[in-house]
């Protein structure tokens, strides 16, 4: 079965990119611009992993993780991608549930790997 | 009436405008406090605005380079890595700038806590270790194995090393050698930790050494200069450097290689 992944990010380019990346390596990937929207995960069964941006237009990125748990929709990892790696971000990150934190831009054959340990 | 008396209404005055220009001057302060939040929050949404795109560039580059959208020759692959080169360089800077106007309005803060310096060579090592071997460098770490846990702003010390050795393999021709010593000292009875990172580079003039870390300070300043840069390196390195109570300095002459030495206290918790 093709895994799933659910990409949270505001940014058109950014998410256009990461699609592209994503698909030609043989994810199957829904984007979601807001956290809204990705509370509103449409399918029964969760998505495998979620690369979640912590800087959304509705709100803090990682109010996610909690509201897809409240709808047993919890993505099996979830990977948060920033523009800082520090250590309170890391720390904050880390309580919320995060897998990883990423720091933008990922290098791409870092993030292809990431995913890749996950999804197994 | 008695002179006193006299001179209660010229009293009650000054102080009534006395405290008026207090009152003024509050005014004004808080109004320049309230600027200074706007510029720190204009800087922080610009940089952020800024990033997004420049992601979006470097992701795009990445993917063709490593042929996810189908074979590159040999050229397109040179072409595609100057695209990358050139946007991790302007990534580099925007952090830069932010990061020096953030500095530079609020007051500096220390985040401590504990942390391992081996770590932190060993982290900020590894992420120059590719670039090092594209250029053909010898990259050296050595860390004593007797030095305590730190306790210091762990992101700063970061920030600091990652600047000294970035320049260093940025200034260093191929073939050369660049190296990370952690110890105690300068004294052995110094309750400090001394940092040195070393290269075989083109090296600094004497009397350039101190002029490195001034602002914007560029020792090359000609249009054609060969290394870009804002110059706010090794001012940000300074700052945190002194932060923590310690020492930044450089040993180095033209040609002849350079070495940065900075210095830690080393805060025990006994």
């Amino acid at each position: 079965m093709t895994a799933r992944i659910l990409l949270v990010e505001d940014s058109a380019l950014i998410s256009g990119a990461l699609r592209v990346l994503l698909e030609a390596s043989g994810y199957d990937v829904t984007v979601a611009a807001t956290a809204s929207e990705a509370i509103a995960w449409p399918d029964g069964s969760p998505p495998d992993v979620m690369l979640l941006d912590l800087t959304l237009p509705d709100g803090d990125g990682l109010t996610v993780i909690g509201g897809l748990a409240a709808r047993g929709l919890r993505p099996r990892a979830t990977l948060a991608m920033t523009g800082h790696g520090d250590t309170a971000t890391r720390e904050r990150c880390a309580s919320a549930g995060c897998d990883a934190v990423l720091v933008k831009p990922v290098p791409v054959k870092e993030l292809l790997q990431i995913v890749s340990d996950r999804v197994v | 009436m008695s002179s006193a008396e006299a001179a209660r209404p010229v009293v009650a005055d000054r102080i009534e405008r006395l405290e008026a220009e207090v009152l003024d001057a509050q005014r004004i302060i808080g109004e320049l406090r309230d600027r200074d939040t706007l510029k720190t929050q204009f800087l922080s949404n610009i940089s952020h605005d800024l990033r997004t795109p420049l992601t979006a560039i470097i992701t795009h580059a990445e993917i063709l380079r490593d042929g996810i959208l189908g074979d590159v020759t040999a050229r397109q692959m040179e072409s595609i890595s100057v695209i990358i080169t050139g946007g991790r360089q302007l990534l580099d800077m925007i952090t830069e700038i932010l990061m020096h106007a953030r500095d530079s309005s609020e007051p500096l803060t220390l985040v401590e806590s504990e942390f391992s310096l081996l770590d932190v060579v060993e982290q900020v090592t590894a992420l120059n270790e590719s670039l090092a071997a594209r250029k053909g460098l010898g990259l050296e770490r050595r860390v004593s194995t007797d030095l305590p846990p730190m306790r210091g702003d762990r992101d700063k010390i970061i920030h600091v090393l990652t600047n000294l050795l970035g320049n260093a393999v940025e200034f260093t021709p191929a073939g050369g050698r660049v190296w990370v010593h952690a110890c105690h000292g300068p004294e052995p009875s110094d309750e400090l930790v001394l940092i040195e990172v070393g290269d075989t580079g083109r090296g600094i003039a004497e009397d350039h050494h101190e002029l490195i870390f001034r602002e914007f300070a560029q020792v090359d300043a000609s249009a054609s200069r060969v290394h870009h840069g804002i110059g706010l390196g090794l001012t940000i390195a300074r700052r945190f450097v002194e932060l923590h109570g310690g020492r930044i300095w450089v040993e180095s002459q033209l040609g002849r290689g350079s070495r940065f030495f900075f210095t830690l206290p080393v805060r025990h918790r006994a």
